[in-house]
């Protein structure tokens, strides 16, 4: 546990970095400080591990002030992510990373025989051990970089806008990867970044600054979009932040149509009756895998001659599908708005179709969300 | 053709005839090159030991630096002839007279590479040393001099090369090795014979001495050269669609579906 009590930093020209911030960071978790620049959330962050000493208040990890500490080793036990990863030029790929265990007075073949599990563990492959940092490219550097700060298995990793210098598609994975670590390893995580999507993604709780060093909100991220306390917030969580919030609802709870679901065996008069019974203007046409294949339209099975079979029909392409049991609400209402028929189809893990919603169903599961 | 012939081979008779003579240790041109040897090696090396030090501070008081720098480099601007004789006085026919000047303008060219070399350590690379839990002193041995050492080799070869070939100078104040051959016994006498060799001699140690830098360096820093050759850059690319790659992966299994606005 971290804690901050009234802690301030002044600047000796009179900029108010960060203005009696009191917060408590939660063991094994990951909190994440997000703000715009000038807002303090790098600074917080750097007073964890005494890179900037607080000008007031103070600052305990575990319940021990943190000035009782020498920096150096304070630091040693404290894991620390940079932008851009700080590699060392000079050393290798497993000699950066064994640097903390190293500088801790391990022995040079354990430090580098755990260097090497990380390398592992981080996802890079063991050939790359002996390169330098600047022959990987940069996602390979941040995974390099963030192996490093778990090398002498601190229970505190500091991660300071770790990922916002690689492109979004590398951002991304590094993200999985850094939630799928999580599950593992249980650190108390404290992340800055000024991109609220991705303290919404990483974050259990995520705490918004605003300009002149002000926690502004210090909420789950489900509540953070819900109920953001003021304007400030409001306009920094984003326009979106209703769609957005729809993430954190499995898209389980919907009710699955199965009666517009047809085999290409079954028979134009057979959809018909379904489709017109019930005024749904699409069917669906599915495969004997119960793959889909495509829409077709209550004005297309009209116009066709009874006996004709539905994989003989042309179809009109089915567009994005969603995971039943994994995927949330947003991730159908996406599939819904990508469909050409307006109705997201729901799959399984193995792509076979479990049904179809239609809007009426979608809008009465959001609105019950929003209840 | 056999007038250009005649003439190489003579001066390569005189140079086998006059290479050394026994008995007599200080005469002939082996004795002249090692005494230029040994005048610009001492000074490049006294150079450099002054040069570290004065760097270090510069970089740790930043303010200290441009005065030093242009102290440094009023020095450099007095010519060298000037130097020697000023230093006569004092000095009288030691290689001090010829040590003390060179070894000044070594100091010249290299303090601003050993402030460059130690400033180029990224910004994000020093505070990842720092948060690692690297002492100031452990920083400057271990990550910021380390990262230093390729420039500070490059100001090193200028230095010994612009060394070597001043050293000749001094031959006007009694000293300068190969100089002297060129001066005493080739200009005052008339004779190309000495002038030839005195500047083969020259440029060839010019040559060895850069060839033996070049090599040190591969040696100390072969993080500096890893990969710069096309196989490497094919692999930073590998590298680069492999991140990619993973990432479509990842982004397919829709857990992710549509997070980005």
């Amino acid at each position: 546990m971290i804690t901050f009590e009234g802690a301030a930093k002044v600047y000796p020209d009179g900029t108010v970095a960060v203005d009696e911030l009191d917060l408590t960071v939660e063991t094994g978790r990951t909190t994440v400080f997000v703000g715009p620049s000038g807002s303090g959330k790098t600074t917080s962050l750097r007073m964890i591990n005494r890179m900037v000493e607080p000008t007031r208040g103070t600052i305990r990890v575990d319940d021990v002030d943190i000035r009782q500490q020498d920096p150096a080793k304070l630091r040693r036990s404290i894991g620390y992510v940079i932008q851009q990863a700080g590699l060392f030029p000079h050393r290798t790929v497993l000699d950066n990373i064994a640097t903390v265990p190293l500088l801790l007075g391990r022995r040079r073949s354990k430090a580098r025989a755990r260097a090497a599990e990380l390398m592992e563990l981080v996802g890079l492959e063991r050939s790359q051990a002996k390169r330098f940092p600047h022959q990987l490219s940069g996602g390979q550097q941040q995974r390099v970089g963030v192996a490093r700060a778990l090398a002498a298995d601190p229970p505190v990793l500091l991660m300071d806008e770790p990922f916002s210098a690689v492109d979004p598609v590398v951002r991304t994975s590094l993200q999985d990867e850094l939630l799928r670590l999580q599950q593992e390893l249980h650190k108390t995580i404290v992340f800055v970044t000024h991109d609220i999507d991705e303290a919404v993604r990483l974050g259990d709780r995520i705490a918004v600054f605003r300009p002149g060093g002000r926690l502004a909100q210090y909420d789950t991220p489900e509540r953070l979009l819900a109920e953001p306390v003021d304007d400030f917030v409001e306009s920094f969580v984003g326009y979106d932040r209703g769609v957005r919030r729809l993430s954190f609802f499995p898209a389980g709870s919907l009710s699955l149509r199965q009666d517009v679901v047809f085999d290409t065996e079954d028979r134009v008069e057979r959809a018909r009756a379904a489709v017109v019974s019930d005024r749904e203007p699409w069917a669906l046409v599915v495969d004997q895998g119960r793959s889909p294949l495509g829409w077709v339209s209550a004005r297309r099975l009209d116009e066709s001659p009874a006996g004709v079979t539905l994989g003989s029909l042309e179809l009109t392409p089915y567009g994005h599908t969603f995971n039943v049991a994994t995927d949330s609400l947003r991730a159908a209402l996406d599939a819904a708005v990508l469909s050409p028929a307006g109705r997201a189809v729901g799959v399984d893990t193995d792509g076979a179709v479990l049904g179809v919603v239609s809007q009426d169903d979608l809008g009465a599961a959001i609105w019950s969300v929003s209840e | 053709m056999t007038a250009a012939y005649d003439w190489v081979s003579g001066i390569v008779d005189w140079a086998i005839a006059d290479w050394s003579h026994p008995g007599e240790p200080d005469r002939g041109i082996l004795a002249r090159l090692l005494e230029h040897m040994r005048l610009s090696y001492v000074s490049i090396l006294i150079g450099l030991a002054i040069a570290l030090p004065l760097g270090l501070a510069c970089v740790r008081w930043r303010p200290v630096y441009p005065p030093v720098l242009t102290g440094v480099n009023v020095l450099y601007s007095v010519p060298s002839i000037a130097l020697f004789f000023l230093m006569l006085p004092y000095t009288g026919f030691s290689d001090w007279t010829a040590i003390i000047p060179l070894a000044l303008y070594t100091l010249v060219i290299l303090l601003p590479n050993v402030v460059d070399g130690l400033r180029q350590v990224p910004e994000h690379v020093r505070q990842a040393a720092v948060a690692m839990g690297f002492g100031p002193l452990r920083r400057l041995v271990f990550v910021e001099v380390p990262v230093a050492v390729p420039v500070i080799i490059a100001g090193l070869r200028v230095a010994s090369v612009a060394t070597i070939s001043m050293v000749s100078v001094a031959s006007l104040v009694g000293l300068g090795g190969l100089g002297q051959l060129i001066v005493s016994e080739g200009f005052r006498r008339q004779f190309d014979a000495p002038i030839v060799v005195g500047i083969v001699l020259t440029v060839g140690l010019a040559l060895v001495t850069d060839a033996v830098l070049v090599i040190t360096q591969r040696l100390l820093t072969p993080w500096a050269y890893a990969g710069k050759g096309r196989s490497a850059r094919k692999r930073a690319a590998r590298a680069e669609a492999a991140d990619a790659g993973d990432d479509a992966v990842t982004s397919g299994t829709v857990s992710d579906h549509g997070e980005s606005p």
